[in-house]
């Protein structure tokens, strides 16, 4: 098929999100269907786990899974309708929160009254249990607080830590490798305990630097 | 360290491991602040995580490959997401198909023709219905079943916009033929002209 060249999972695995979304686009312009379900796969199977303990947060689990799943799928359509903003990873997690914003909101408003005489009897557990944390303006304010620890760092390199260490995936020794100019693991620890007393004291409520 | 280091240090280490990474149980060993300290840190690291390195096996054995599978359906198919969300929608309010189908074929005044609503449903969840030949009076009444606006029914059909040459209808209707009896049915009947189109098939080809 002109124009759309199928590639190998080797291949395919190896390309950035952004490049994935275009060669599906290629493949379905191409009438390539069947070339899509490899890329799909790799972006769903990517996020998935990122996403549903995500939902899992706030939403029982039965309902995460279905919240994470409808995420992805509309994050892909728009981006594949070029509808994204930004970077793939990001708008698939902006799309996940206004989805479980979404989901609570319906819960509060919309109870189903009317019941089935067949709807499953005694199978209450499928829908699993109560969401672990309830209220999504708390959620709100905490991620408002973390922001505002965040921010009042000044030093660029102790911010740097907060991302690699406490927010991202790096050990402390990698950290302090990866930041440099004298950094020690030490440090790294020191840096994470100071962020997390004064995320925690601002929501606790605390107004006051350390 | 504090409490919240660790635990959040632990469910690093299972996230990044590939297990389980429910956050639930790390957040059953923390109280009060703490608790919310602590979902908070869990929710901005998973924000951050990058793409996990694709495993085929593992997304067999995974339910994102049910997911996957309706993504495909999404993008290749004719009607928008449907197939994402409609079997959501369906768990979200708890009803089963069948009971579902019922409802709606009462509401459309179709009692008699159940099982034709059931193939067209059954063709809109898998995505090979064109969502723009689905009546609003369908979208109604689907609406009123499972809690949701017509208007955001239609939307999501429409997303993202039809692209492309169809595949084959040789390869359509393979794969329609495995998923079952109402599908089977609905092939044949598909290729009735639009003459012959009762009101059951208007209200779901006709727009």
């Amino acid at each position: 098929m002109a124009g759309f060249q199928e590639l190998p999972e080797h291949r395919l695995t190896a390309l950035s999100d952004d490049q994935l979304i275009d060669y599906m686009r290629r493949a379905r312009e191409a009438g390539r269907h069947d070339a899509m379900k490899l890329p799909v796969g790799v972006l769903v199977y990517g996020y998935w786990d990122s996403l549903v303990n995500r939902a899992r947060l706030k939403l029982p689990s039965a309902d995460a899974e279905n919240v994470a799943g409808e995420a992805v799928a509309s994050a892909i359509a728009s981006a594949f309708d070029g509808r994204s903003i930004g970077e793939f990873r990001s708008w698939l997690h902006t799309i996940l929160s206004r989805r479980i914003a979404d989901h609570l909101e319906s819960r509060k408003r919309k109870p189903r009254t009317t019941q089935l005489p067949s709807e499953h009897e005694g199978e209450e557990d499928v829908w699993g249990s109560e969401p672990a944390v309830e209220f999504e303006g708390e959620a709100l304010f905490a991620r408002e607080c973390l922001q505002r620890a965040y921010d009042e760092i000044d030093d660029p390199r102790h911010r740097q830590v907060i991302d690699l260490y406490v927010l991202g995936a790096h050990a402390a020794a990698d950290t302090a490798n990866r930041v440099g100019d004298g950094m020690t693991e030490t440090n790294v620890h020191q840096i994470s305990s100071r962020f997390q007393r004064r995320f925690k004291g601002l929501l606790a409520g605390g107004n006051t630097s350390e | 360290m504090s409490d919240v280091e660790r635990l959040l240090a632990e469910y690093k280490d299972v996230h990044r491991s590939g297990g389980d990474a429910d956050p639930s149980p790390f957040l059953a060993r923390t109280s009060g602040v703490e608790r919310e300290q602590l979902a908070t840190l869990i929710d901005a690291y998973l924000e951050r995580a990058s793409r996990r390195e694709f495993d085929a096996g593992a997304l067999r054995d995974s339910p994102a490959a049910a997911v996957a599978d309706s993504a495909q359906r999404t993008l290749a198919g004719s009607a928008g997401l449907w197939p994402v969300l409609l079997p959501r929608l369906r768990n979200q309010a708890r009803i089963k198909r069948a009971d579902l189908v019922a409802e709606l074929a009462a509401r459309l005044g179709a009692q008699s023709q159940q099982d034709k609503v059931a193939a067209y449903y059954h063709e809109m969840e898998q995505g090979l219905l064109p969502a723009s030949g689905v009546s609003d009076t369908v979208l109604e009444a689907l609406g009123k079943i499972v809690g949701y606006g017509r208007q955001a029914l239609r939307s999501a059909g429409q997303m993202p916009a039809p692209g492309g040459p169809p595949p084959d209808a040789g390869a359509v209707y393979a794969r329609t033929t495995r998923l079952g009896a109402p599908a089977d049915r609905l092939a044949v009947e598909g290729s009735r002209e639009p003459e012959q189109w009762d009101e059951v098939d208007r209200l779901f080809r006709a727009g």
